[in-house]
Parts: C-alpha cells; sequence; structure tokens
C-alpha cells in the first residue's frame, strides 16, 4: 500500500498548527528576542545578572539615562540636574505630571523612598556599591519636584549610577509590575518567556506628541540554544539577536545583507596569560620562564593575530595589542608601544634570554624543553579555533603546547583556587568604559588579578606602579590626569605582556529590517537602549 | 559471504587510510591558513577544515586510530571480561558473588560524568597521543562488567558439563582444563563480545570529542571531527563536512555487520 500525499497533508497541517500553538501570538506591534537564561529577580534593585538586566531597562523608569551613541547622560524622569562643585551633592528636579503605569502620581516621595532602598544594607542592592560608602549617603526631598543626594566623598562619573536605579511607587515594590519605564512585566513563565506590556503613562511623547513607547509588548523567550534563536529569527519570529556568533554572520548575511550588522571592535578582549602565581604547583624552571618579560614579549611576537582575527572570527574580530579597545575612544591610549609581530626577533628575544633551539624543540639554559598546556573553555568554537593557530605559531619557535578545554567549573577551580595551570586563554568582557571597572583586574591584591592573584604586596615593581597609578586616576579630579595615569597602565601592560592580548571581537548584531528607530551601539544594551522609540515599519 | 565483503571493505579502507597518511606532504596538522573550509581542490582532494588542515588525511588518520585504539581496548576489555567471569566461575560462591557485585557496581556507575572527571584530573601537558592512550584505556576499563556477566554464566554451564567432569575425574590440573576445555568453549562467546566492544568504543570516543573531552589536538579524532558539524554554518561552506560522518557511519555498518553474523 502506498501512502499517497493527500493523506499526509492534514497531517502535516496538524503538526504546524501545534508548532505554532506552542508560541505565543505576537501581535503586529510586538517585538520578540531570546535572553538566555530565567532573571533571576523582577526585582530592580537587586538586579546582578543580564537577563534581569535586560527586563530592569525595559520596565525601570530612571532619572538619567546614558545615551549609548552619544555616552552622554541625559534627562529622563528627572528634567534636569546639578551636581556641585565638590561633587559632593547632587540635586534633582523631577518633571511635572509624572505617573506610574497604575496611574497614580510619581513625586520626590517615590525617588526618596526608591534610592533609600537601593542605599540600604537589608536590600543588598549590587548598585549601592557604586557610591563607595552608600550608609553614609543622605537623601532628601525639599519638595515634590525635588530631591538631594549627599555623597560623603566624591564619586566620578556619578551621573552613570543613576542610570541604574529604577524608580518604584513608595512603598509598593511590585517587581515590575507598576513601573515608571516604557514597559511592565505583565506575565513571566519560567523556563518559557518574559511577556512585557506597554506602559501607557510612560511619560515621553514623539516629535507629533504621540504617546511612547511605540511597541504594545515585548516578548522575551528564555532559549539557551543558539542554531534555534538564529532559525526563528530567519523564520521573523525574533526581531533582533545581541551577540550574534561570528560563524553565524555570513550565513545570515548572504540571505539577507540588511538584517546584520558588524559595528566593529568591541569593548571586549580576548587574551592569554602564563601563570605566574609563586605558591603555583609548577616547576621552578617553568615559573622562571613565565615570570621572564622575555619569554612573555617572545610568545607575543610570534602570534599572528590577523590570522585569528580572519580565521577564528571569520574576520569579525579586530586584532589586539592592549586591553583598551580602540572603540573606547575616551581612554584608548593612541600612543600606546607594543611589540609588533616577528618571529625573526622573538627568536632572537628568546636566544637573549637562555634558551637556545635543538632540531625542532625550544630548550632552556637549565637544560628543559620548553613545553605547556594553554587550558580554555570547552565549547567555545572561536576560542578552540584560537588556541589551535596560536599552538602552530608557537610551534615555530620550537614551544610544544598542549591545548586542554575543561568544561567551566573544572577550568575555575584551576585557575581560582588551586592555580593548577600554565598558560590560560579566555575573554573579558567590559560593560563600561571607565577605567574603575577594572579595578579588581589591575590591583594587585585583587583575586582577579590573573596571572598572580592576591598579592599581599606587589610582586614586581611594574606592578607596584600599575597600583599607584591604578589608585591616582581613581582618585584625581582632573579627567587630564586621570587619562595620562590610565595611558600609562596602558603602556606598562604592552611593555609587560602580563596578559598578551589577541583580538577585540567585534560588536555583532541580527535585526530585523523592518525595524523603525533602533541606533545600535557596543554600549549594552546596545539594540534597544532607545526601546520607547522603536516601532515596526508601517505601524503607528 | 556478507561477512567476508565486510572485511574485504573494511581492510580496503584501512589500506587506503594507510596510503593517504603515507602520501608525500600528509600532515594532518599542518594550518594552511590561506586555504579555509574549502570544498575539494587540486591540492587538497578532500578540502581543508576550519583552521586550513588537510580534512582527507585527517579523516584518514581518525579511521586508522579510531579503529586501532577501539579494537586495542576491545582486545583489552574481552580479557578483563575472560578473566574475572572465568575466575567467577570457578572459585568459591562467596568469591563470585564479590566479583559479580563489583561489575553491577561498575555498570551502574555514571560513566559520562566519571570519564569528564578524570579528563580534568589529567596532567595538562598530557601530549595528544597520550590522551588517546587514556582516553581508550578508560573506556577498556569501563567496558568489561556487562561481559563478564556473559562469560560467567557461560563459564558456570561449562563447569557443569559432562565433559570437564570427565576431565578432572581424569586428573587434568586447572590450567590444563582451562586451555583445553573452558578457553576453547568460551571463544564463541568472547569473539561476539569483542567484535560488539569495537563500534561501541568507536562512538563512546566520538561522543567525548564532541564534548571536547577525549583525544586533544591537533590530533584528529572522530569526535573532534564531528565537532564541526554542530554548526549550522559550517555545514553551508561546502559538502564535504559530512566526509567525517560518512566515513564514520561506514566503518560502524562494517563493524555491525561483522557482529551480526558471529
Amino acid at each position: 500500500m502506498r501512502l499517497e500525499l493527500r493523506h499526509i497533508t492534514p497531517l502535516v497541517t496538524i503538526l504546524f498548527g501545534l508548532t505554532a500553538a506552542c508560541q505565543a501570538p505576537k501581535s503586529p506591534n510586538e517585538l520578540a528576542w531570546a535572553i538566555r537564561y530565567d532573571p533571576k529577580t523582577f526585582d530592580p534593585a537587586k538586579v546582578d545578572e543580564q537577563a534581569s538586566e535586560e527586563v530592569r531597562f525595559l520596565t525601570g523608569g530612571v532619572l538619567i539615562r546614558l545615551n549609548r551613541k552619544t555616552q552622554q547622560p541625559e534627562p529622563e524622569l528627572a528634567a534636569s540636574w546639578s551636581v556641585s562643585p565638590d561633587g559632593r551633592m547632587i540635586s534633582f528636579h523631577l518633571r511635572s505630571g509624572l505617573r506610574f503605569s497604575d496611574g497614580s502620581p510619581l513625586t520626590s516621595k517615590d525617588v526618596v523612598w526608591s534610592l533609600r532602598r537601593v542605599l540600604d544594607p537589608a536590600t543588598a542592592a549590587p548598585v549601592a556599591d557604586e557610591f563607595l560608602a552608600p550608609q553614609e549617603v543622605k537623601v532628601e526631598a525639599p519638595d515634590a519636584l525635588t530631591v538631594k543626594v549627599h555623597l560623603p566623598k566624591r564619586v566620578i562619573g556619578v551621573e552613570n549610577v543613576f542610570d541604574e536605579i529604577a524608580i518604584e511607587p513608595a512603598d509598593r515594590p511590585s517587581e515590575g509590575k507598576v513601573t515608571s519605564g516604557p514597559f511592565i512585566v505583565a506575565d513571566y513563565k519560567r523556563g518559557q518567556y518574559v511577556q512585557l506590556g506597554r506602559n501607557a503613562n510612560y511619560w515621553r511623547r514623539d516629535a507629533v506628541g504621540a504617546q511612547l513607547p511605540y511597541l504594545t509588548g515585548i516578548r522575551l523567550d528564555v532559549l539557551n540554544n543558539r542554531e534555534r534563536e538564529i532559525s526563528s529569527f530567519q523564520r521573523g519570529e525574533y526581531d533582533l539577536i545581541d551577540g550574534l556568533p561570528p560563524d553565524y554572520f555570513g550565513l545570515l548575511q548572504k540571505k539577507n545583507p540588511s538584517a546584520v550588522l558588524d559595528l566593529g571592535a568591541s569593548l571586549n578582549t580576548e587574551e592569554m596569560w602564563f601563570n605566574q602565581a609563586p605558591n603555583a604547583p609548577l616547576p621552578d624552571y617553568e615559573r622562571a620562564w613565565f615570570q621572564n618579560r622575555a619569554f612573555r614579549v617572545a610568545v607575543s611576537q610570534a602570534i599572528h593575530r590577523a590570522d585569528l582575527a580572519r580565521i577564528a572570527y571569520d574576520g569579525h574580530a579586530t586584532p589586539a595589542y592592549g586591553f583598551v579597545s580602540p572603540a573606547n575612544r575616551a581612554w584608548h591610549n593612541d600612543g600606546l608601544r607594543f611589540p609588533h609581530e616577528d618571529v625573526g626577533a622573538s627568536s632572537q628575544l628568546l636566544a637573549g634570554a637562555g634558551f637556545h633551539k635543538n632540531e625542532s624543540s625550544l630548550i632552556d639554559a637549565g637544560g628543559h624543553a620548553v613545553k605547556f598546556s594553554i587550558l580554555t573553555n570547552a565549547g567555545n568554537a572561536a576560542r578552540m579555533k584560537i588556541a589551535t593557530l596560536i599552538q602552530q605559531d608557537l610551534a615555530a619557535l620550537g614551544m610544544q603546547v598542549t591545548v586542554v578545554a575543561l568544561d567551566f567549573p573544572a577550568l575555575i577551580e584551576r585557575l581560582m583556587h588551586k592555580q593548577d595551570y600554565e598558560a590560560c586563554l579566555l575573554g573579558l568582557s567590559n560593560v563600561e568604559p571607565d577605567p574603575n571597572t577594572q579595578m579588581n583586574v589591575w590591583l594587585s591584591s585583587s583575586p582577579n588579578h590573573q596571572w598572580n592573584p592576591s598579592e599581599k604586596t606587589p610582586a614586581t615593581p611594574w606592578e607596584a606602579q600599575i597600583d599607584k597609578l591604578m589608585q591616582e586616576q581613581g582618585s584625581t579630579l582632573l579627567q587630564k590626569n586621570r587619562k595620562l595615569a590610565f595611558d600609562q597602565v596602558q603602556q606598562i601592560v604592552a611593555d609587560q605582556q602580563p596578559f598578551i592580548y589577541l583580538v577585540y571581537p567585534n560588536t555583532l548584531y541580527a535585526l530585523s529590517p523592518n525595524l523603525v528607530g533602533v541606533q545600535p551601539s557596543i554600549f549594552q544594551p546596545g539594540l534597544i537602549w532607545n526601546i520607547a522609540n522603536v516601532r515596526r515599519q508601517g505601524t503607528k | 559471504m556478507k561477512r567476508r565483503v565486510s572485511v574485504v571493505v573494511l581492510a580496503l579502507m584501512v589500506a587506503a587510510a594507510c596510503v593517504i597518511v603515507r602520501l608525500p606532504g600528509a600532515s594532518y596538522s599542518a594550518q594552511d591558513r590561506e586555504v579555509i573550509s574549502s570544498g575539494a581542490t587540486a591540492h587538497y582532494w578532500a578540502g581543508t577544515d576550519d583552521v586550513g588542515r588537510d580534512r582527507g588525511v585527517r579523516v584518514a588518520v581518525a579511521v586508522l586510530l579510531g579503529l586501532g585504539g577501539a579494537a586495542a581496548a576491545a582486545a583489552v576489555t574481552t580479557a578483563i571480561a575472560a578473566g574475572v567471569g572465568a575466575l567467577a566461575a570457578f572459585s568459591a560462591p562467596a568469591i563470585a558473588s564479590v566479583l559479580m557485585l563489583a561489575s553491577d557496581l561498575f555498570l551502574s556507575l555514571p560513566w559520562l560524568f566519571l570519564l569528564m572527571m578524570v579528563r580534568s584530573f589529567l596532567p595538562l601537558t598530557t601530549s595528544p597521543m597520550h590522551s588517546a592512550v587514556v582516553t581508550f584505556t578508560i573506556l577498556a576499563a569501563l567496558g568489561w562488567p556487562a561481559c563478564a556477566r556473559a562469560v560467567y554464566r557461560g563459564t558456570l554451564n561449562l563447569r557443569s558439563s559432562e565433559w570437564m567432569i570427565q576431565g578432572r575425574a581424569s586428573g587434568l590440573r586447572p590450567a590444563q582444563l582451562l586451555r583445553r576445555h573452558v578457553l576453547p568453549h568460551l571463544l564463541p562467546l568472547l569473539v561476539p563480545q569483542f567484535l560488539i566492544c569495537v563500534p561501541a568504543f568507536i562512538v563512546a570516543e566520538a561522543n567525548l570529542g564532541t564534548l571536547g573531552l577525549g583525544i586533544a589536538q591537533p590530533l584528529p579524532s572522530w569526535g573532534a571531527m564531528l565537532q564541526e558539524l554542530d554548526n549550522s554554518a559550517s555545514l553551508a561552506t561546502s559538502h564535504w563536512v559530512y566526509l567525517p560522518v560518512i566515513v564514520l557511519v561506514m566503518v560502524l555498518l562494517l563493524l555491525e555487520s561483522l557482529t551480526a553474523e558471529v
């Protein structure tokens, strides 16, 4: 018996009907995209990971919003603000007639309550630390539209902190159900989706006076599967992808060149480093290689970074020689001098440091063959390719490199607790351009000072110098002096190569071409920071 | 008949792989960075992988390494199983039940988790060749219990057979009994066990490799090559990316057809 096509068709229809039913229906003026995991909290004060932060960004009304395009703070719920000359008092003047999504008025009382809640140690709000001494911050409201914040000491870039504090109705925290931002949390199914609804009382209007946001809602699907995310995007079910993997860029571009965006170098870096910790369980001669500047510089000079960018990232990365990406225009050291790629110079440098080549292997002064492993995390295709390419680049010097991919918990165990590794290849993401956010990497006392964590006193004079300069840029008031100090830190790192920087991965987005008003930026959240002004083509 | 065809085809594949690996200029690790993810070219008959390595040579090495490693591991595992099974059958019931309990315990271990743990405890500088040896050794060490139980059952039957009783009665020592009567009769049980283990170990290595554990780069293994297939972008580059999986399926089919007819 043959199964005829007409028998199959109803079955196919039913199947399609079923798959369509699984997706929550999407109205024409609603957007959808994927978040990788469930938000840990909807309480805007307790946000400490990306999914929650994204929800807070879409729902929370803030006093000041940082324009991701210009990097300048702009008035939001506050019509204006001023900072006292000593930097220790900020006063906000609120817009009049503000209302929450439930229609209740928003006054200085709500602002004071929200700020105090964030500052209260009982709330344990991660953002509170940015005030340096949160318990000593005083907040007061002289009248219904004015709020004054007194700081115990000056905080550099204090306006940016208010970009992360959502104003909620006083005494009625609602976990995003009553907000002063463009959207509210309308529905949430764990493991499935977060549905955001439009806040009809949002204060902002467009140039012709129409109420914003344009969109009627947003659906955030919880989905940790790139393949499915990308095929949903291709079918038009998703409107954007933040952080498109480079290998998929070409694939999407081929189908629709206007659906993908490469904004050039991001703030993030990929780097490798050698373990220099004195208590690491390594043979003394190995530690001596890793602590030898000539050895590190020679390795750096032998790596073909252009190949890494071209092959591992399909061309969607920028070779890196320092830790501040050129995309960070305010802080990048344009005059940075760094060791250029030169395998010949690299061999000479090693010869000068007592290494010699025996047939094809490199031997140190004590007769030990130079062999080491590079550790990286399993499951990152680009990083694995980088490691394989470096393996061949260093083989040209006679170094025998093995590449080991471990799952993340095992990697962290070796890296942070046992310090049982030789070299490591990982990436660092920088959300903010300001050097203060990198303190934890550069201060020698920090546990995240990877090549030699938690030093009691700086192990080398140059690490002491970095400590001093980082403290200096964090305490000086003049922008010019901060930049000068931070430029020197960049120069010392380029000279000493404790981290060997490889590439800045580019910022890659996929964006439905029928969206109007998106202003893509390399700063997070790069596609949705002005969500109130985004709409679908042909809708009002 | 079918079995003979399978053996011939398998032998031809191995011979072809040996020839490819020995061709002048053949290298499984050299990266030609100007020719990335290509299809067949004049120089690379099966194209190159995502870092510009010769795909044909890599598949050939994977065939040899996979078959060789799995066969060695299967031999070891069958030998352990024969030893444990026979020992249990010929010793006191108490010892037998301890041995069988041990094999049950082995069977109930979460072996994937164990393999991952062992891999992360290995010295990091383990060379790629050593990592291959370790991977197959672990597979051999974990593969024996199911087989040992079959051997135990088989040997128990043998033990109470009439010709064994007659052998014992005519004064044969245990070693002689084992050589003359037990082993020849166990062979029909051990050969299929061995043949079942070979494809099973090849698949196990491939699974480990796709998790990024198992055999280290740049040594080619099925697992590492299958990893390339888990992303739709690389599938679009050239049809030759399917070569490793096609060859793997062929090898497994041939091996399975050997077991089917024993």
